[in-house]
């Protein structure tokens, strides 16, 4: 009985010893980070023919991985709740064009800007208006969440319109239900420029009307993964790996 | 898959709809006011204890709830008269009617409703400009109709065939015999089933909110998508349209004791 005993301690000791060693070891040989996306915003993050993820911020988090040493598993999440899903742990971190602003700001913690944008106004080829207030008692359209979406608002007399995905909103302005999207620039120049069915109906209005950043998102007070990411940015932006990039995604 | 030979019971279809409770069911009946009551106290409660974030989204809500109404009492209509229509063709004898009818019935009932939604909002959308609100009403009561129309038969059918052999050797025709004989009486039965029906057609409203249909549910997800309130914001929605189907239900409950009381 005695014998049983001891090495029954033994044994818990051991398993206690190894547990406790394994993610210390885990974390120096580079651990798994799971990356939220919502991938239905070209060039940014979209799924291809393959029904693989891609874009620009998905190729940008692989290079920061190899630059800080872990390793990323995306995770393909509605817009709608990609923040609540982090705040409840579904996953460490979201990469999906992510405007810095100050509400979210209080609620998660952002890696360091990893590239500018704005937001910016596409109509139909008919539409004579050229700014937002132009398009006053019309529906205007844009992604339900986004910094687009919270322009719109702004302008008296515009109505917007929240759509779950932005291409949804681009369709239905094809079928005629609005008078206008917002969204951020690099995702309207896919649509406006590039999509063969859209590209005789629809066009850019102006230049970009807002200056954003785009953040990675973590938890708040999630410093030890922020670390990591920001050493990552940082290595990634000294070797000019995002300019490349810029070419292969944005034009 | 849909047996159409068989004649019904009285009571026909049990829908998807709230439990209607009837002065004999009492069990039923305190269930409901503890239900009732308590959703509208815990919503009191949080409004008066924590007004921010609750006062700001009941505030955000209410023009969500007219478009829920105006979605549901449009497609209610709507989905009556396809339901008419489809449930007179499903027992016609004449072949081709019958065929449509059954056709339809059918192709609805194997398509989820979401889908439905979608193909009739979007990719109907590309050739066909209707507004966006037509185009849910229209959907929300192609989908209905096709199970208002399996209840207005079974209601119809219910109807004891001694009925309308009194009514043609009385020197009615059949026309006339359905009018005046059947229907009413058909009328009476499926009443309650078309108020179940119709409070499965407000819960299923709520789906209309991906087609950018600013109702309760879209109402409330563009409130949290700001506030990053996703507990309290959903907790509200859930509350505001328990209340809603808890006071239909009762109030179709009502009606249907009046109704029966009446005959």
């Amino acid at each position: 009985m005695n014998l049983v005993r001891r090495t029954l301690m033994v044994l818990t000791l051991a398993a206690v010893c190894l547990t406790a060693a394994v993610p210390r070891q885990a974390e120096a040989a580079g651990r798994t980070v799971t990356v939220a996306t919502d991938a239905t915003w070209p060039p940014m993050e979209m799924v291809d023919a393959n029904k693989k993820i891609v874009g620009f911020d998905i190729d940008f988090m692989n290079a920061i991985a190899k630059e800080a040493g872990f390793a990323v598993q995306f995770k393909n999440t509605a817009w709608d709740g990609i923040f609540a899903g982090l705040g409840a742990g579904r996953y460490d971190a979201i990469i999906s064009s992510v405007t810095i602003t100050e509400e979210r700001k209080k609620q998660y913690d952002f890696s360091d800007p990893y590239i500018n944008i704005g937001q910016i106004l596409v109509v139909p080829k008919t539409e004579k208006a050229t700014n937002l207030s132009g398009l006053k008692g019309k529906k205007v359209g844009a992604q339900i969440g986004t910094t687009g979406a919270f322009e719109i608002k702004k302008v008296q007399g515009v109505e917007l319109k929240n759509y779950d995905e932005i291409g949804l909103a681009f369709e239905d302005m094809a079928a005629g239900r609005i008078v206008g999207v917002v969204c951020d620039e690099p995702t309207a120049a896919h649509y406006a420029l590039q999509k063969a069915e859209y590209k005789n109906k629809f066009k850019i209005v102006g230049k970009s009307f807002t200056a954003e950043s785009y953040g990675i998102v973590v938890k708040k007070g999630d410093k030890e993964l922020l670390a990591l990411i920001n050493k990552g940015i940082k290595a990634v932006k000294a070797k000019k790996v995002d300019e490349q990039l810029r070419k292969k995604w944005l034009r | 898959m849909v047996d159409q030979d068989r004649v019904r019971p009285a009571v026909v279809e049990v829908g998807d709809g709230a439990a209607i409770p009837s002065k004999s069911d009492i069990g039923l009946f305190t269930a409901w006011r503890i239900a009732f009551v308590g959703a509208i106290g815990i919503l009191v409660v949080l409004t008066i204890t924590k007004p921010d974030p609750y006062l700001n989204i009941l505030k955000f809500v209410p023009d969500g709830i007219l478009v829920t109404f105006q979605v549901t009492v449009g497609a209610i209509l709507l989905a009556l008269v396809i339901g008419l229509v489809a449930g007179l063709g499903r027992i016609s004898s004449n072949r081709i009617i019958n065929g449509i009818a059954s056709l339809y019935v059918e192709i609805i009932r194997g398509i989820p409703l979401l889908v439905q939604l979608f193909y009739i909002y979007y990719a109907l959308g590309r050739f066909v400009h209707v507004p966006d609100m037509a185009s849910a009403i229209i959907a929300m009561a192609v989908c209905y109709g096709a199970y208002m129309g399996e209840v207005i038969r079974a209601g119809i059918q219910s109807i004891p065939k001694g009925q309308m052999e009194a009514a043609r050797s009385l020197g009615m025709t059949k026309g006339q015999a359905m009018r005046h004989v059947i229907l009413p009486q058909a009328a009476k039965v499926v009443l309650p089933p078309i108020g179940n029906e119709f409070i499965a057609l407000l819960k299923d409203s709520s789906l209309v909110s991906i087609l950018a249909v600013a109702d309760i549910l879209r109402r409330g997800r563009e409130f949290a998508s700001e506030s990053f309130t996703y507990f309290e914001t959903y907790t509200v929605i859930a509350l505001v349209y328990l209340i809603i189907t808890l006071f239909l239900s009762k109030l179709i409950g009502i009606m249907e004791e009046r109704i029966s009381a009446g005959s």
